[in-house]
């Protein structure tokens, strides 16, 4: 491999469809992921991506002894997984921390022995972990885009009640907010854009969409909408930086790009360092 | 809007509980108590600390289910208010919130706004953003419009949480002790603003506090609360020394109420 890349190869390389796919989906999972994320966050609910990515192991297990197609099994897992989860947190004392350390031991615990019995079948399990971007079809980037128009439609006309619901429960109760519904529709969107992205690039990176792209964000901005657009953008360009990243020095992507959401938080952790 | 509908309903007294029990857990902290409050009217809740002040408030805002009794607001049960709680303003005691939230004082006024409005339709932002620049002036912050919230003192947040409920006009305004975690001086100050906005804005108002000497001076009416209501009636009658050891045994022995 070379590390000196002529801009011909380098063009040609990104004229190729599936690289141009894996750009597009590096993006509209960036974006995804900085706009879910902002509120994720907000909402404390930073351990939820890194639990519904560990549910997807049993997801995987439960998807093939069930002979269903991987991408259904699971994202109607984790979204059942999901509701689950807020379920729970609602209906039990204990906090979100400790229900979702339970839902991280039981899904590896369960999904272990299941992989068990799965006999010299373990390609699932690798794809889980690392995932593919280079592998993203047409019909994942339109699933994506019909996903990130959903959210963006309903956040437009929800805005300012999401907000109230995220900065104080009971000033948003009474002004007549169904917090409970816009708390659970939430949980749906998040574990399907979560099943998208471990898709693209696995349980063990799909946290860091969710979490990095916001977290610098909120080191920067001081007010809401132009820390959601700079969380949304974050991600789209880290997405987007990443893939051209990997595919010029031939780097694996998915940690390609988190490698870009790292450097942005860090760059904005140093100029919004208190002096 | 909103507002229509309650004067319609102006006949009606603004909240009317009774025989109302709200369970906490496996006790009753409120059991049966009723009342009524006129509209227009400054009534504060008093009682001692665990007496069900704060149960009595949530239990008529609908954030805690209550076990029997019935509470209206304009003569209509609040399961049925539907839009008119636009014009109900709420000021919540404990108010944690995270310090770094990214929002502006004048976001965070602007949240306050009419729900559903849409900010691409003629005019609308123009007249949400001037709103929310008088209710900041009405309450002397619009010299921080565009601070973080995470950056005001406890007073200047209540004040903030004042002009949130003054950026459409309410009709009724209920304050969970407005006052906790703020020093004497912001407190003096809140309640002089509190007074004046309640006359320039016809507000009832319905507070729980713990201070009687303020209550003496700006409320009309005060309801002595301690799971039970225990009395009610004018400040200067009802707060008598006999009827405060009721309320809140000997340990309120050290206020000496002056007439």
């Amino acid at each position: 491999m070379s590390i000196t890349i002529n801009l011909p190869e380098w063009l040609s390389l990104f004229s190729l469809p599936f690289m141009q796919r894996a750009v597009a989906g590096g993006i509209l999972l960036g974006l995804l992921g900085g706009l879910l994320g902002s509120f994720v966050i907000l909402r404390k609910l930073s351990l939820f991506g890194n639990g519904l990515g560990h549910a997807a192991i049993l997801g995987v297990v439960v998807g093939v002894l069930l002979d269903l197609p991987p991408t259904i099994a699971l994202i109607g897992f984790l979204v059942v997984c999901g509701l689950g989860v807020i379920y729970l947190i609602d209906r039990t004392d204990l906090g979100s921390d400790t229900i979702l350390g339970i839902l991280v031991a039981g899904s590896v615990a369960l999904g272990t022995i299941g992989f068990s019995f799965l006999k010299g079948y373990r390609g699932n399990l690798l794809s889980v972990l690392f995932g593919d971007i280079l592998a993203i079809n047409s019909g994942d980037l339109m699933a994506l885009l019909l996903l990130l128009g959903a959210t963006v439609t309903w956040f437009v006309q929800t805005l300012p009640d999401q907000v109230l619901l995220t900065f104080n429960v009971d000033l948003a109760k009474v002004r007549g907010i169904p917090v409970q519904r816009y708390r659970y529709l939430f949980i749906v969107v998040l574990s399907l854009t979560i099943a998208l992205t471990i898709r693209a690039v696995g349980i063990l990176l799909v946290n860091a969409f969710l979490v990095i792209p916001a977290a610098t964000a909120k080191l920067v901005c001081h007010q809401f909408i132009p820390f959601l657009v700079t969380a949304a953008g974050m991600g789209a360009g880290s997405g987007a930086i990443g893939m051209i990243l990997s595919g010029s020095f031939d780097l694996p992507s998915g940690p390609s790009i988190v490698l870009v959401q790292l450097c942005g938080f860090f760059g904005a952790a140093f100029l919004s360092r208190k002096g | 809007m909103s507002v229509i509908n309650y004067q319609r309903s102006a006949d009606f007294p603004a909240i009317s509980v009774s025989d109302l029990t709200v369970g906490r857990g496996r006790y009753a902290a409120i059991e049966s108590v009723s009342f009524q409050l006129s509209a227009r009217t400054n009534t504060a809740i008093v009682g001692p600390n665990g007496g069900g002040k704060s149960t009595l408030i949530q239990a008529i805002l609908g954030l805690i289910p209550y076990q029997a009794g019935e509470i209206q607001i304009w003569g209509s049960r609040i399961e049925d208010l539907g839009k008119r709680w636009h014009s109900i303003g709420y000021i919540p005691q404990k108010f944690p919130f995270d310090r770094s939230f990214p929002l502006s004082v004048s976001e965070l006024v602007g949240l306050g706004y009419y729900r559903g409005y849409f900010p691409w339709r003629g005019g609308q932002l123009k007249r949400k953003r001037q709103a929310v620049e008088f209710a900041l002036e009405q309450v002397n912050l619009q010299d921080r419009a565009n601070q973080a919230i995470g950056t005001l003192s406890g007073g200047e947040l209540k004040r903030v949480l004042l002009a949130y409920c003054l950026v459409v006009p309410r009709a009724l305004l209920i304050l969970d002790e407005a006052m906790a975690g703020v020093d004497a001086t912001g407190e003096a100050e809140f309640a002089e603003l509190l007074a004046k906005l309640k006359t320039e804005q016809s507000w009832t108002i319905l507070q729980v506090s713990h201070d009687l000497d303020m209550v003496s001076r700006y409320c009309d009416r005060v309801l002595c609360i301690n799971q039970r209501l225990l009395c009610q009636g004018v400040p200067s009658i009802t707060l008598s020394r006999e009827n405060l050891n009721a309320v809140y045994g000997s340990t309120i022995t050290g206020y000496v109420h002056h007439h």
